[in-house]
């Protein structure tokens, strides 16, 4: 059972890492607030499913239509009145933090304030999160692949040539910001669902910071970085249990490794394809010959400087 | 080709930047299926104009009309679906996609699905998709850099990112295009090749062109009709000989003789 808890938490930070990439690394919007679309996610599934009885899928389906809902009213406005960069990570990182805090400060009984809700019943099954990991990614992938996601990457790399090509702004960012949204509510339902518990402080602000450093780490304009991202952060969090705190240094650690040698993520800008990868190792010794040439190149220019 | 209806009409345009007055009062027309150039020297207002006419720069006073329809407080987006394309002076193309993605843009800025089929990847999306990419390729072939169309935009030499942006800016629906010195930092023969060039294109597209330009050969070549803007305000109008014997744009370009000598 602790291989399956290991996966599906695997399969809802793929979801919502997923998600993020939407925005953050196709639309380039940084937002450091995702946690709050996984709390309106969860907290709308799973009450959802505990008064009206509505079925599994489609109470993970409401949860994020909730959150997509949620993310308009607080996209619209921001996004007409051309927020950009950091100060819409801020604005993301206040609404976060403000669904945490009112969570947290409803003690009436159907929201239960900061003791949260206990007694969810264990709707997730393994095999379950897996499958809505796996088509959420498929769409996903089509969707970047599509007209829509050319826009979002144009909006990204040049706004103004963007615009005047024709790209409505407001739309594309908004569109992204929705689905992403989406993303990460149904996320907060599948984990909801196996954790049988969740509180406002298992969306603090620490797990956005989580989805965007894992983001990043795998690399913006790819699917793949951050879905292999996801699985090696979140698997190696297990594995380094034994370390007790020193592991967030090994986090640390890693992500410094990553920005200093390769500052565009793991994949960035380009998808791991097996064809490309089986060539590699075909060609072993001469790829080899060439890295070993980059890195004797590098420690050169070192110790020049 | 050239007819005497009004493509695009600007009255009394101006533009303030908090206490400079960057556009002062100008008038300016285009009509249809004119090449009509715009020079002047440096900070004359030249790349504000053409920003005020896209939708980057909101007019503090007057009026443009295209095809009769005004253009104020509308959104560059707006516009540009309304068929006015642009290129830029500081290159704008968009580095990390390819070739053929940069050209393909302004053909799908306005998806032709919904997101719903989108995420699916139905058939009808391919589809759409392949029909975009062959017109791309189309402009591609027509401006000649249709070899290219899977490098990654950012890595062309410079003169091939003028071509991607003309041939990006064609692809827009349009029939009013804004060249912002497209010959900027090229030599005398890359000039006469963008003469040409250009002179193909208004044929074949059977557009209207308003040009800035530095180099005044390429200017005199292809205009029927040059405006001269100095300071924000308009200098001088007319036919390329005219301006170019003109006393006061003599004056501006080269400054006065003093008194006395």
């Amino acid at each position: 059972m602790y291989i399956a808890s290991v996966i599906v938490t695997v399969c809802a930070n793929i979801i919502s890492v997923i998600g993020l990439a939407l925005l953050t690394g196709y639309t380039g919007m940084f937002s450091l607030g995702h946690a709050g679309f996984m709390a309106i996610g969860a907290y709308g599934a799973v009450l959802l499913n505990r008064y009206y009885a509505v079925p599994y899928f489609l109470a993970l389906i409401s949860g994020g239509v909730m959150a997509a809902f949620v993310s308009v009213i607080i996209g619209y406005p921001t996004l007409r009145n051309k927020l950009r960069g950091d100060y819409f990570a801020i604005c993301m990182l206040g609404f976060g933090t403000v669904v945490r805090l009112i969570l947290n400060n409803l003690n009436n009984p159907v929201i239960n304030g900061a003791l949260g809700l206990p007694g969810i019943p264990k709707l997730t099954s393994l095999w379950s999160a897996l499958f809505i990991m796996a088509i959420l990614v498929y769409f996903m992938w089509n969707f970047v692949n599509s007209q829509y996601g050319k826009n979002c990457v144009a909006v990204q790399q040049q706004e103004v040539a963007a615009e005047m090509m024709g790209v409505s702004l407001v739309k594309t960012k908004l569109l992204s910001l929705v689905i992403s949204a989406f993303y990460c509510g149904v996320a907060g339902g599948v984990l909801g669902f196996w954790l049988q518990y969740i509180a406002p402080a298992s969306f603090s602000d620490t797990r956005s910071n989580d989805f965007l450093a894992t983001l990043v780490t795998g690399g913006t304009n790819s699917i793949t970085g951050p879905f292999l991202a996801a699985i090696l952060l979140t698997t190696m969090l297990e594995y380094l249990r034994f370390l007790v705190n020193w592991r967030l240094v090994v986090y640390g650690l890693l992500y410094i490794l990553v920005m200093r040698f390769r500052p565009e993520g793991i994949m960035g800008y380009k998808e791991f394809s097996l064809k490309k990868t089986i060539l590699f190792f075909k060609e072993f010794p001469q790829n080899m010959g060439k890295l070993k040439g980059k890195w004797v190149g590098f420690w050169e220019s070192r110790n020049r400087n | 080709m050239t007819s005497s209806e009004k493509i695009l009409e600007v009255n009394d345009l101006v533009i303030r930047f908090g206490g400079l007055t960057a556009i002062d009062g100008v008038n300016m027309h285009i009509n249809k299926g004119e090449f009509v150039g715009l020079i002047g020297p440096n900070g004359a207002g030249k790349t504000t104009f053409f920003n005020s006419i896209t939708g980057n720069v909101t007019p503090s006073e007057g009026s443009i009309s295209f095809n009769g329809e005004s253009l104020l407080k509308k959104s560059p987006d707006v516009i540009s679906h309304m068929g006015i394309s642009r290129t830029f002076q500081n290159i704008r193309i968009f580095p990390k996609m390819t070739v053929l993605e940069n050209v393909s843009l302004p053909m799908h800025s306005k998806p032709s699905y919904n997101f719903f089929s989108a995420m699916l990847g139905l058939p009808s999306v391919k589809k759409a998709d392949k029909i975009i990419q062959e017109k791309a390729m189309d402009f591609l072939h027509r401006l000649g850099i249709a070899e290219y169309k899977d490098y990654e935009a950012g890595t062309l030499p410079y003169g091939l990112q003028r071509r991607l942006e003309i041939a990006r800016a064609l692809a827009a629906d349009l029939s009013l295009l804004l060249l912002d010195e497209p010959a900027a930092g090229m030599n005398n023969d890359e000039c006469n090749e963008l003469v040409e060039l250009l002179q193909g294109i208004h044929e074949d597209f059977d557009i209207s062109i308003m040009l800035i330009e530095h180099h005044i050969d390429v200017v005199l070549n292809l205009c029927s009709r040059i405006y001269v803007l100095n300071l924000g305000q308009l200098l001088a109008e007319g036919p390329p000989h005219e301006i170019q014997s003109n006393p006061d744009v003599i004056r501006a370009y080269l400054g006065e003789r003093r008194e006395g000598r």
